[in-house]
């Protein structure tokens, strides 16, 4: 083992956690030992040296490596077969149009919502239906919590430091889902997003939080879909009128009703293109005249075009409770989708 | 049980940097605004510019603002601001 951390010896799991608290190492949860072998069999899952560069972030010029990756994924609770998941949202936050230091530096707080695709749903025992966007299985919840975890410990993502979010919200624990391909016979996310249907994938998106919906009352599609743009129309007007990705998460109950009609993704994305809008002018009415200004009669579309949505299949079986998500502040985040796994020096 | 544990952080000390030798005075000086371009900003650097060429007597001030206001000023802006004696940055959201 060449691992390159700064090693402690401790008495106790007791004395781990106070040792890790103390050091403002932790999201204030009990964390798992890091210990040695825990982290090489991480790595080894990989196959990964824990020198292995997996990207700088382009502000502070940070080199985030393997082995630091690993620490926080051990942390948080993940095993060996999570880790890959835990890489590639890395690798995809780290490009440049991500913007991970305003994401995670900005008073406005988002967190990073993540979608996983692909074979390695099932493999590491995700579950896409009941409570998706709570604590729904093992595998989303430590994923997500790895992800700010190794924000706190190598970008000094902590409140009050490089955070300085107002407020924050409760996706900052942990934000990630896993799309329920075998519920809908729409193409996934990543396969939308260019990539092919039996690659797993990860979504990175920053992100406020979600904003809950409910339509039970009708089987049309554009009734449906009405709610969900209203509610996109609601953040344009109480949070941001500038467009960007927005995700929608659409429970099977309103799928079934979408599928049926014959509605596809990407009919859905058309669809709230069209409806997602209002007029500058709205903004009077709740509380905002005073940027009005001579623009009143401009219109702002949620979406600077319709494949800036990300329709995301999950919920569970019953209930017409759908939720969008909306972007942290227009385009200056992009949405990223990369393949897991996938070698970048290899050739294909 | 005893446990051997490891550092989460980057371990890497940040290297220091020197602040830019501080300025006697600004009489005569070109003073450079970077401002990150948010509603709050024109009132403040207007009322900075009154005040530094009223009060201090500086002999030009060069206003910038940056295209993303998350993000860092555009190799242009650091580029242009080589020929300033002073930038106020950093500020306002």
């Amino acid at each position: 083992m060449n691992l390159q951390s700064e090693q402690f010896d401790l008495e106790s799991t007791e004395d781990v956690q106070e040792f890790y608290h103390s050091r403002g190492w932790t999201d204030g949860f009990p964390v798992v030992p890091p210990t040695p072998e825990s982290i090489q069999a991480c790595l080894d899952w990989v196959h990964m040296t824990p020198d292995e560069l997996i990207g700088i972030e382009p502000v502070r010029e940070r080199s985030i490596t393997a082995e630091k990756l690993a620490i926080n994924a051990v942390m948080a609770g993940c095993l060996p077969m999570h880790f890959p998941v835990v890489v590639a949202a890395w690798m995809a936050l780290l490009k440049e149009e991500f913007l991970l230091h305003g994401t995670t530096a900005s008073t406005g707080g988002c967190a990073i919502f993540m979608v996983i695709n692909g074979p390695v749903r099932k493999e590491i025992g995700c579950q896409s239906e009941f409570n998706v966007l709570g604590s729904s299985d093992r595998a989303t919840s430590v994923i997500g919590r790895a992800i700010r975890l190794g924000l706190i410990n190598l970008l000094d993502v902590s409140p009050g430091a490089i955070d300085r979010s107002t407020l924050g919200h409760p996706g900052k624990i942990s934000y990630c889902v896993a799309e329920d391909e075998e519920g809908t016979e729409w193409q996934s996310l990543a396969e939308i997003r260019g990539l092919p249907n039996d690659v797993s994938a990860v979504t990175v998106f920053a992100a406020s939080s979600p904003r809950q919906i409910m339509n039970e009352w009708t089987k049309d599609p554009k009734e449906i879909l009405d709610t969900y743009a209203a509610e996109m129309k609601a953040n344009m007007l109480s949070y941001s009128i500038w467009a960007g990705n927005y995700a929608i998460v659409v429970p099977k109950q309103h799928r079934d009703l979408l599928q049926q009609a014959g509605w596809s993704k990407t009919d859905v994305a058309n669809y709230l293109f069209e409806k997602a809008r209002i007029q500058r002018k709205e903004w009077a009415a709740v509380g905002k005249a005073s940027v009005v200004r001579d623009k009143g009669d401009t219109e702002y579309c949620a979406l600077a075009s319709p494949d800036h949505l990300l329709v995301v299949a999950a919920g569970g079986p019953a209930g017409g409770f759908g939720a969008i998500i909306p972007p942290w502040l227009g385009t200056k985040s992009q949405a990223v989708t990369l393949a897991i796994g996938a070698c970048v020096d290899c050739e294909v | 049980m005893a446990l051997t544990v490891l550092n989460p952080t980057i371990e890497l000390q940040a290297e220091n940097f020197e602040l830019a030798p501080r300025l006697s005075t600004l009489d005569g000086k070109t003073v450079g605004f970077i401002s990150n371009g948010k509603e709050g900003t024109d009132g403040f650097f207007k009322h900075l510019d009154n005040l530094l060429r009223e009060k201090f007597k500086v002999a030009d001030i060069i206003w910038e603002t940056k295209s993303n206001y998350s993000a860092p000023a555009e190799d242009d802006i650091i580029e242009r601001a080589q020929a300033w004696d002073l930038a106020v940055t950093g500020l306002g959201d």
